[in-house]
């Protein structure tokens, strides 16, 4: 019955965030980018693309960061056309989404504050998604209970923070601590809230949050090795949803090296095949040739699960998963574009295709 | 090449212009020397009638030679805009002046790079005199929220001395107590007093201690509270931020302070932002050099800007003073600074309208050279393209015009190229076919050489709509309308701009003829605002010595006709309706069997010149007889059926015909029973054998029409194999051998020719479909132009139903309202006639007509399968920039 009703609220949103998906870099053209020699070929490259009027008045040459910066500024005035447009549910659906980089923002401001950076620098690295009013004042916190009772106490993150209450003071693992804390709980209560949607929003977004949180247990497990971390501490950071929840991260919560990990990971059929031929010790975007990193794996793979999105109609789901493929489009471009100004042409190719 | 016929060398063929068939086209290439190359390209875009192909398909876009210029002109054209958005954002008018000397053709290298240095220099002094001017309105905006801060904390200060003489006259001593932190009672008085002066303030410092501040900074005492260690900072910030500082503040310094604001009431022009913000001005209390440090971060963070105010008043007053001044000051050299800029910019403005349409037509044509082979070794380009055969003269005019230009003596050659490839359509149309045209190519571009419906559609297409819109009276209205269009039409240019006007503006001599031909069929119909017009005398009389109300009389018939269209007499008649029925209805099929009749006839031209004598014979001849066996049968009876006067009497009285025949019957009866008419409904003597004749011909049509073709298609594949000869699938071209460029350059193009694979059962069952479509439609097609009946029905009805509704009842009152109602009647009426009746149901005329024209007509004859010449020309490129 949901689907009769799906179009009055969603109708057209859907319809956007489509022609929006289909505006995606595709693999010929992406082949042009890779082709291009210096950064104003691929400035002459985009303008064929949907990023096209966010170039148009940039003078050339044009550097990487701005590149990045016009490129975000695309993905954002987009977001925001669809918030703009959204009634409930899609509303609260999208403003769940912007939690994410909420967090993200509230850690690179706690982290800058640390290092005595200035404050407005810091401010205009923040991701514009995950703005909120307050966010500015988290430069004066020190402790964590200043934290939560200075700034977080009215932001939507509240919630979450109640767990990271127990630190005392903000160093490099307390940070990290809170960042996981944060998301953990942010994950937990997404995915919630997306189960109460109902179906077919359930189900997908389920399979979608699922593997990004074993996408996380595992970075949490690689990241907490040498650290300070105890292995208690280690498995509460994990987020209580995903394929692995809850035998693989008890077990995942004990290990000590990559080789554990990739034997506890090939227990699962739908990372078996992820990890064949991987690379555990390179880093993202590998040493060139086919050789690539469990980190690009992921992002192979979350490609995948988001365009599988797209398959099904009458869902939420497509708003995240064109987040998603968005962002990693960006991630692509700017790759591409590091590439041509750094003259490492060999690596060029290490990008994710989308379609 | 006897197995190629070739669309260039149209040799012994009449080269005509009109739009019967589209142009013969020519496949051209030009060896251009580079030195020429722009001149020569400039000079085709103004001509705009060459087609260029893309040589460089395999080559990415920025890997391609002249990838820089475009690169080049692309970034004046970033500039411009740069340009062009500043004047627009300081309101400089854009002057609507074009430099035709400049923007011809002609100009050099050396004109361009002109350009380009002197739109460098102004972007630069514009950039200058905007960081200048940005760099004052900091400057200016600090100095102006610095006055404000001065100017509330002022006010704030005198405020809390007033309120503390008060506090002093309430509670005397209270204060020297030494700053009781729980002086509750104290805040009550402030709080009535904050209110009263619509001042907003927020904190849980006693007021008591505020008072001290206060009392200290008035008395000229020491700056902060004399035992407790008070202190301020003051700044500005954006209002809608002012709710989030306080939240945070409060919670941050734990309710340790205090907060008051003062909206500053004019917006304040931010250069960050470039628009007008409105701020507040702040001022914050706390206790203790820590918890400002803290408050001043959280300020800071927040977005504020702090000033520092002295806490002594006459200090105060000599700041504000000086701020005044310098603020004073700093508005001259702003106001300079801006006239200055405005300057600048009116100099632009006059010429960047030429310099956009230089720097766009520069663009087109290095986009051009883009797609053109750059031949090293001889320093010339290779260019190919379609143009008209007619065109070639003026298009080597051009070329002589642009070696010309260039100054060089080493023209462009320019040759013909035998080719098998499709050429492009071009439909050479003026403003007058080209509306028709249109509705054409909106159902498909005319193959080459095929026959252009767009011809009989001028006149056909306002014909059939003005058979459904038929009324004089809408038909002069719609005329107008369209005259007017028509007349004023180069005033009225910018119609087409909008996306709703635009289909009347380009639709206007569409229009002219619909409302003319209605006009026509109006005068037929003898219908005008649904009202009879008597402009001969009736063939009819009425009886005059009987009537009345409710009583039924016979109109008596004269022994004259009316001379032209529908007699009035029919107008007010019982029967009319039955009358116009039957006559709209034969006149809807006769007209539309004419019409497909010439759909199908067009078969003969386009057969005769694509060479297929097998579709005039095979096709053609089976369609048009079996057509004319049934509906050709079926018109004769309508017309003998009008032409005989069924109600005649001899001379003894004696009725001479039968009564008058269904002729629907008849020809159901034609199929059920052949061979035997019913006496009672025979027209004519041998009526049956007749019937029976014509049956067997049009049943003898459809296998004719199924297997024929086929087979003898089939006969000659079987020869042309059994005389062992194949099809060759390629051929390279060589070109340009024995020119006086000499040498040969080899322009080596694999083409492919169409495959020519012969599928006996493709065939089959394409002409099975085909056989059985053309026999279904005939039936449904005809009963399809039954639609003009129906609508001109509709049409007359509904405008007698309006002319009875709105206006008849307002003659027919009495009395003095009578002029008022006739006024608001009229116009209740003409309103509605305008809207529905002309608007909507001539849209929906119109589409009716449409779909008779494309699905009756077209698909007896025309394929449609043509791809649109669009010749490269800055005009069109200009006019797409536009929009």
């Amino acid at each position: 019955m949901k689907e009769i009703y799906f179009n009055a609220d969603a109708g057209y949103l859907e319809g956007v965030v489509r022609g929006y998906r289909d505006g995606l870099i595709t693999k010929p053209q992406y082949s042009n980018l890779t082709q291009c020699e210096t950064m104003d070929d691929l400035k002459l490259q985009l303008a064929t693309t949907d990023y096209a009027p966010f170039l148009q008045n940039e003078p050339s040459p044009i550097s990487t960061s701005t590149l990045s910066a016009r490129c975000t500024d695309a993905l954002v005035a987009e977001f925001q056309y669809l918030q703009q447009n959204s009634a409930e549910p899609i509303s609260k659906f999208l403003e769940y989404i912007t939690y994410g980089y909420m967090i993200d923002n509230v850690v690179l401001l706690i982290t800058g504050t640390l290092h005595e950076r200035d404050t407005h620098d810091l401010l205009e690295k923040c991701h514009p998604l995950g703005f909120f009013d307050t966010m500015p004042a988290l430069c004066v916190a020190t402790t964590v209970q200043d934290l939560y009772n200075t700034v977080m106490v009215d932001s939507p993150l509240a919630g979450y923070f109640r767990e990271c209450l127990s630190a005392e003071d903000l160093n490099e693992l307390n940070i990290e601590i809170i960042r996981n804390t944060l998301y953990k709980a942010y994950l937990e209560d997404f995915y919630n809230y997306c189960m109460a949607c109902g179906e077919p929003t359930a189900s997908i977004m389920s399979e979608i949050l699922n593997f990004e949180s074993d996408r996380r247990t595992v970075n949490i497990t690689i990241n907490s090795f040498g650290t300070e971390l105890s292995k208690d501490d280690r498995s509460k950071l994990y987020p209580r949803l995903g394929n692995m929840y809850p035998e693989a991260q008890t077990r995942l919560a004990r290990v000590d090296d990559m080789d554990q990990v990739k034997a506890i990971l090939e227990q699962y059929s739908e990372y078996k095949t992820m990890l064949l031929g991987v690379n555990l010790n390179a880093s993202s975007g590998g040493v060139g040739g086919n050789e690539l990193s469990l980190e690009d794996r992921f992002f192979i793979k979350e490609v995948d699960l988001n365009k599988e999105a797209f398959e099904q109609q009458f869902h939420l789901g497509v708003f995240y998963a064109w987040l998603r493929l968005k962002e990693q489009e960006i991630r692509n471009i700017v790759w591409v574009a590091e590439c041509i100004s750094q003259q490492q042409k060999d690596k060029i190719n290490n990008y994710t295709p989308i379609y | 090449m006897p197995f190629s016929r070739s669309w260039g060398q149209a040799h012994g063929r009449a080269k005509t212009t009109s739009i019967f068939r589209s142009e013969i086209m020519s496949l051209v290439q030009l060896y251009i020397p580079s030195d020429v190359a722009r001149f020569t390209v400039a000079q085709l875009g103004e001509l705009g009638l060459i087609q260029f192909r893309d040589l460089n398909g395999e080559v990415s876009a920025f890997q391609r030679s002249f990838v820089n210029d475009v690169r080049r002109f692309d970034e004046i054209e970033r500039k411009l805009r740069y340009l062009r958005s500043q004047i627009e954002r300081n309101d400089v008018d854009i002057y609507d002046f074009l430099n035709e000397d400049f923007v011809r053709a002609s100009r050099g290298p050396r004109d361009i790079d002109d350009m380009e240095e002197k739109i460098n220099a102004h972007e630069n002094r514009v950039l200058k005199l905007t960081a200048a001017y940005k760099n004052l309105q900091l400057k200016h905006l600090e100095l102006l929220e610095n006055k404000h801060v001065l100017q509330e904390v002022s006010s704030l200060f005198s405020e809390i001395a007033g309120r503390q003489q008060t506090a002093n006259a309430q509670g005397a001593g209270r204060s020297s107590a030494g700053g009781s932190l729980s002086g509750g009672q104290d805040n009550v008085p402030l709080l009535g007093r904050t209110d009263s002066l619509s001042r907003h303030s927020i904190g849980s410092l006693d007021a008591a201690r505020a008072g001290d501040v206060g009392f200290d900074v008035e008395a000229g005492g020491p700056v902060i509270g004399h035992d407790i260690n008070v202190g301020f900072i003051t700044g500005v910030i954006s209002r809608d931020r002012i709710s989030t500082l306080e939240r945070v503040l409060w919670r941050s310094l734990r309710g340790n302070m205090f907060l008051n604001y003062v909206d500053i009431e004019e917006p304040i022009n931010d250069p960050k932002l470039d628009e007008p913000v409105y701020k507040s001005a702040f001022i914050v209390f706390a206790h203790g050099e820590s918890l400002r440090d803290r408050a001043t971060k959280i300020t800071e963070a927040l977005g504020a800007t702090l000033y520092h105010v002295d806490s002594n008043a006459e200090r105060r007053q000599e700041e504000l003073i000086e701020t005044m001044s310098r603020l004073d000051d700093l508005q001259q050299i702003l106001e300079n600074n801006n006239a200055a800029r405005i300057n600048e910019l009116t100099s632009v403005s006059e010429q960047i309208n030429t310099w956009f349409t230089v720097v766009r037509k520069e663009k087109a044509i290095y986009h051009m050279l883009n797609l053109f082979n750059y031949d090293a070794n001889r320093n010339c380009l290779i260019a190919e393209g379609w143009c008209a055969t007619n065109d070639i003269p003026a298009i080597q005019s051009a070329l002589y015009l642009a070696t010309e230009d260039a100054g060089s003596n080493v023209p462009t050659v320019l040759q013909e190229l035998r080719t098998t490839k499709e050429p492009p359509t071009f439909v050479r149309t003026n403003k007058f076919t080209d509306g028709f045209q249109n509705i054409v190519d909106a159902y498909g571009v005319p193959k080459a050489g095929e026959v252009n419906p767009g011809l009989f559609t001028c006149i056909t297409f306002p014909f059939l709509f003005a058979l459904m819109f038929g009324d004089l009276g809408h038909g002069f209205l719609m005329t107008l309308c369209a005259a007017l269009l028509c007349i004023y039409e180069k005033k009225l240019v910018w119609l087409a701009k909008d996306e709703s006007l635009r289909m009347f503006y380009t639709g206007r001599y569409i229009i002219l003829l619909m409302g003319i031909f209605s006009m026509f069929t109006g005068f037929l119909y003898n219908d005008i605002f649904s009202r009879a017009l008597g402009i001969f005398s009736s063939g009819w009389t009425w009886p005059t010595d009987k009537g009345g109300e409710g009583v039924t009389v016979e109109a008596t018939k004269l022994n004259h006709t009316y001379p032209i269209g529908i007699d009035p007499a029919w107008h007010h008649a019982g029967n009319s309706l039955l009358f116009t029925n039957s006559y709209k209805m034969k006149m809807s099929i006769v007209l539309g069997v004419i019409h497909m009749t010439l759909g199908i006839c067009l078969q003969v031209p386009n057969a005769l010149y694509f060479k297929k004598r097998i579709n005039i014979l095979h096709v053609f001849i089976p369609q048009i007889i079996f057509l004319f066996s049934i509906f050709g049968y079926l018109l004769f009876a309508i017309i003998f059926k009008w032409c005989t006067d069924w109600y005649a009497r001899d001379a003894s009285g004696e009725l001479t015909h039968i009564s008058p025949p269904s002729l629907l019957n008849m020809l159901i009866y034609m199929f059920l029973s052949p061979g035997s008419v019913n006496e009672s409904e025979k027209m004519f003597r041998g009526q049956a054998v007749l019937q029976t004749f014509l049956l067997l011909l049009a049943l003898v049509c459809v296998p004719w029409m199924l297997l024929v073709k086929p087979l003898i298609l089939r006969r000659e594949h079987q020869k042309i194999i059994s005389e062992g000869y194949g099809r060759i699938s390629s051929h390279v071209r060589v070109s340009s051998e024995g020119d006086d460029i000499g040498g040969a350059i080899v322009v080596a193009e694999q083409e492919e020719m169409e495959e020519d694979d012969f599928d006996f059962a493709d065939i089959m069952i394409n002409q099975t479909i085909h056989t059985i479509e053309f026999c279904l439609n005939s039936i449904s097609n005809t009963a399809s132009y039954l639609r003009l009946w129906a609508l001109s029905l509709a049409h007359a009805q509904l405008s007698e139903v309006l002319w009875t509704m709105t206006f008849l009842p307002t003659l027919k009152m009495s009395g003095s309202f009578q002029p008022v109602a006739i006024m608001g009647g009229f116009a209740v009426w003409f309103v509605l006639t305008f809207s529905i009746l002309i608007g909507m149901e001539g849209l929906s005329a119109f589409l009716h007509a449409l779909r008779l024209h494309w699905v009756e007509f077209n698909n007896k004859f025309y394929d449609g399968t043509g791809v649109k010449f669009e010749p490269f020309s800055f005009k069109a490129i200009l006019d797409e920039v536009e929009e």
